[in-house]
């Protein structure tokens, strides 16, 4: 797995790529943890990349939803691919994230919500 | 009497010997000295030694510099003996025994000064070449280099034939040090090694009584020495630049210095440094030459004994997760309430490595409540918050009015301080054994496949609430069916679907749903087996990473 990053329009853009297993995804966790303790606070997961997601994975976006939920920030979710969209679904998740198709979406959405 | 030589280390000049030939004679700058010094900061008339019985003492002549002897000043006429330094100003004056070494020009320090088996006294002041060579070989061997050669083969032989049987890693450094100070004769010694930080740890030290101060061990030598690999070789700590700008090395007192890399091949583990401070001698590059092959044998063993302790932790660690894993296995239950109108069976067959299923079965009255689970991830945080879910659901669920308040108040109690923002996807149910009600939620679970009396089979409808755990505030849902007389139910965890075989290939709701197909009538715990064993034959012998569990009810006929 592979996590690039960048920022733009006062949003952290994180998009992993690979799979996100048990063991990528404490990767992923600690670079999600280390961007929000630095202070980020608007945070933007681009799934693109993302072939494969297990519940480790499902974790980590949990944990960064919680994380940015108090005090009040914003994580958004876009370029689900179907699997990722799946699996989101059948956890029961979907509901619990802001999901929007592209990155520019959802840039878009964090400057609206400004 | 002692026949001494004197070997001068002029400041301003090159080495030269000078026998002690003459009752009495005097060194310093005045070219009317029978030992004329270039060292411009010597007194005219320095110092003397003269002869008196069998001794021969050093004297100082009021010089402005005192004259000192091995480091004391010499306040009265001091008898000298083979390994003495002399210290004039800057100037150094080493008493030699007979037959020493000639002095190769321009050296400044490190010489083998050579001594024989006159010598008396201290260990501190013999010089290292008598370690070399024992009188047996010495007597055999006469050409210095040839001598010292063979002596050190000697010693090497000696060191491996030690570090060749069991040795414990505390032995090991034990036994390098004790072999250092035998040949070495260094003051103080310690090794140092790595630790997984990066920083270094005092392993083992040793000092002779009467040494005194610290150990001696910088930044700065470590840098050269643990980390570049280099042996290294101070003569003069005090003064030597490289170190003397090192921020915790203690300078005082300190002149010799001699250290080694604990090399082996993935890098070095550390490394074994030895100071001498009343040395008679400093260490020279044949100290150093002899301690980086120690060293380097220590090292190899080292390597050994840190890979076998890796093996022990992680055989440790293992048994605790099998530990952990009997724990978990105990809590579940292996005995089904047994009533007319209902068979129930369950089984957990656990992954290689811990993971996180759970299945519960609870009788209320006419009810029986069921979970089947799965925590996410793997471990012993997996397996913690299996546990916590198990008991918290056989506490919550009996009195509660519906599955989904009962799956609200678990996920309220797993959802708090859930740092990690571990969950757990669940199905749950209620069933009233004499109706046949079901009522059940899904928590983010596979569906629960339904057998029907006719042979037919289906997923249980209704909708995917999130998994437990995930979220604090939610209202779970409760969806109801009724079961017909001699209809099934299947619940299982992704282990099943998701089985690997060695092709890489997944059992697949498909290969599930096959088998349901095929059985009939039977009876839950034959369902439950059968399941089992065609994921086992699916998986062959590739190792599974998720547990299997599969919960089967059949329900028979209402009162």
């Amino acid at each position: 797995m592979e996590i690039s990053e960048e920022r733009g329009d006062g949003a952290m853009v994180m998009a992993p790529s690979g799979r996100l297993d048990s063991v990528t995804s404490n990767e992923l966790e600690k670079h999600v943890v280390a961007r929000i303790d630095a202070g980020d606070r608007r945070l933007v997961l681009d799934m693109a990349g993302v072939e494969y997601i297990s519940s480790a994975g499902l974790r980590v976006l949990l944990m960064a939803a919680k994380r940015l939920k108090d005090p009040p920030a914003a994580l958004v979710l876009c370029g689900l691919g179907p699997s990722v969209r799946t699996v989101l679904e059948l956890a029961g998740f979907l509901p619990l994230f802001v999901i929007v198709p592209a990155r520019k979406d959802a840039l878009a959405r964090l400057r609206g919500g400004a | 009497m002692n026949l001494l030589r004197l070997r001068i280390e002029p400041a301003d000049g090159v080495p030269f010997l000078r026998d002690l030939d003459r009752p009495e004679l005097v060194l310093g700058r005045s070219s009317k000295t029978d030992v004329v010094i270039n060292d411009r900061f010597l007194s005219r008339v320095h110092a003397r030694i003269v002869q008196r019985g069998d001794e021969w003492l050093l004297e100082d002549m009021g010089s402005r510099n005192p004259t000192r002897l091995n480091g004391q000043p010499v306040m009265s006429p001091s008898a000298l003996k083979a390994g003495d330094v002399i210290l004039l100003a800057e100037s150094r004056v080493i008493v030699e025994g007979p037959g020493g070494a000639v002095a190769p020009p321009a050296d400044t320090a490190g010489l083998p000064a050579q001594s024989d088996d006159t010598l008396r006294g201290s260990t501190i002041f013999r010089s290292a070449s008598t370690f070399f060579a024992p009188e047996a070989v010495a007597a055999e061997v006469k050409d210095p280099l040839a001598r010292s050669l063979a002596e050190r083969l000697k010693f090497l032989n000696e060191v491996h034939r030690a570090l060749a049987g069991p040795i414990t890693l505390e032995a090991l450094l034990e036994l390098i040090l004790e072999r250092a100070f035998a040949h070495l004769q260094p003051d103080e010694g310690a090794v140092f090694l790595r630790r997984a930080d990066g920083g270094f740890d005092r392993a083992a030290s040793r000092r002779l009584p009467g040494a005194s101060g610290d150990l001696l061990y910088s930044r700065r030598l470590a840098e050269e020495v643990a980390d570049k690999g280099m042996a290294a070789l101070v003569t003069d700590a005090g003064i030597d630049e490289r170190f003397a700008r090192a921020e915790s090395i203690v300078v005082s007192g300190v002149r010799s210095l001699v250290a080694a890399p604990l090399l082996a091949s993935e890098g070095s583990h550390g490394m074994i440094v030895l100071s001498a401070r009343q040395r008679a001698r400093p260490f020279g590059e044949e100290d150093m030459e002899l301690l980086a092959a120690l060293a380097s044998a220590a090292a190899l063993r080292i390597r050994n004994l840190a890979l076998a302790e890796e093996t022990a932790q992680r055989r440790l660690l293992d048994k605790e997760l099998d530990l952990a894993r009997d724990i978990q296995m105990g809590m579940l239950p292996r005995a089904f309430p047994t009533s007319p109108e209902l068979g129930i069976a369950a089984t957990l067959r656990p992954a290689r490595t811990v993971g996180g299923d759970l299945y519960d079965v609870v009788e209320e009255g006419p009810h029986v409540w069921f979970i089947v689970g799965d925590v996410s991830g793997k471990g012993v945080g997996a397996a913690l918050f299996m546990a916590v879910t198990k008991t918290l659901f056989r506490a919550i669920a009996p009195g509660e009015a519906s599955v989904g308040a009962a799956l609200t108040r678990l996920n309220r109690e797993l959802a708090r301080d859930n740092e990690r923002s571990m969950f757990v996807t669940a199905f749950a149910a209620r069933l009233d054994r004499p109706s046949g009600t079901l009522e059940y939620t899904n928590a983010g679970h596979s569906p629960t496949y339904r057998l029907e009396a006719g042979g037919s089979i289906g997923t249980l409808p209704g909708p995917v609430d999130p998994a437990l755990g995930a979220v604090e505030e939610h209202e779970y849902r409760t969806s109801v069916v009724r079961l017909d007389p001699g209809d099934g139910l299947v619940a299982y965890t992704d282990g099943v679907v998701e089985a690997r075989n060695a092709a890489g290939g997944e059992l697949a709701p498909a290969g599930l749903e096959a088998y349901l197909r095929g059985c009939g009538d039977a009876r839950p715990e034959a369902i439950v087996r059968g399941l089992v064993e065609k994921v086992e034959e699916f998986a062959g012998e590739t190792p599974q990473y998720d547990d299997v569990t599969v919960l089967a009810l059949r329900y028979r006929a209402g009162a």
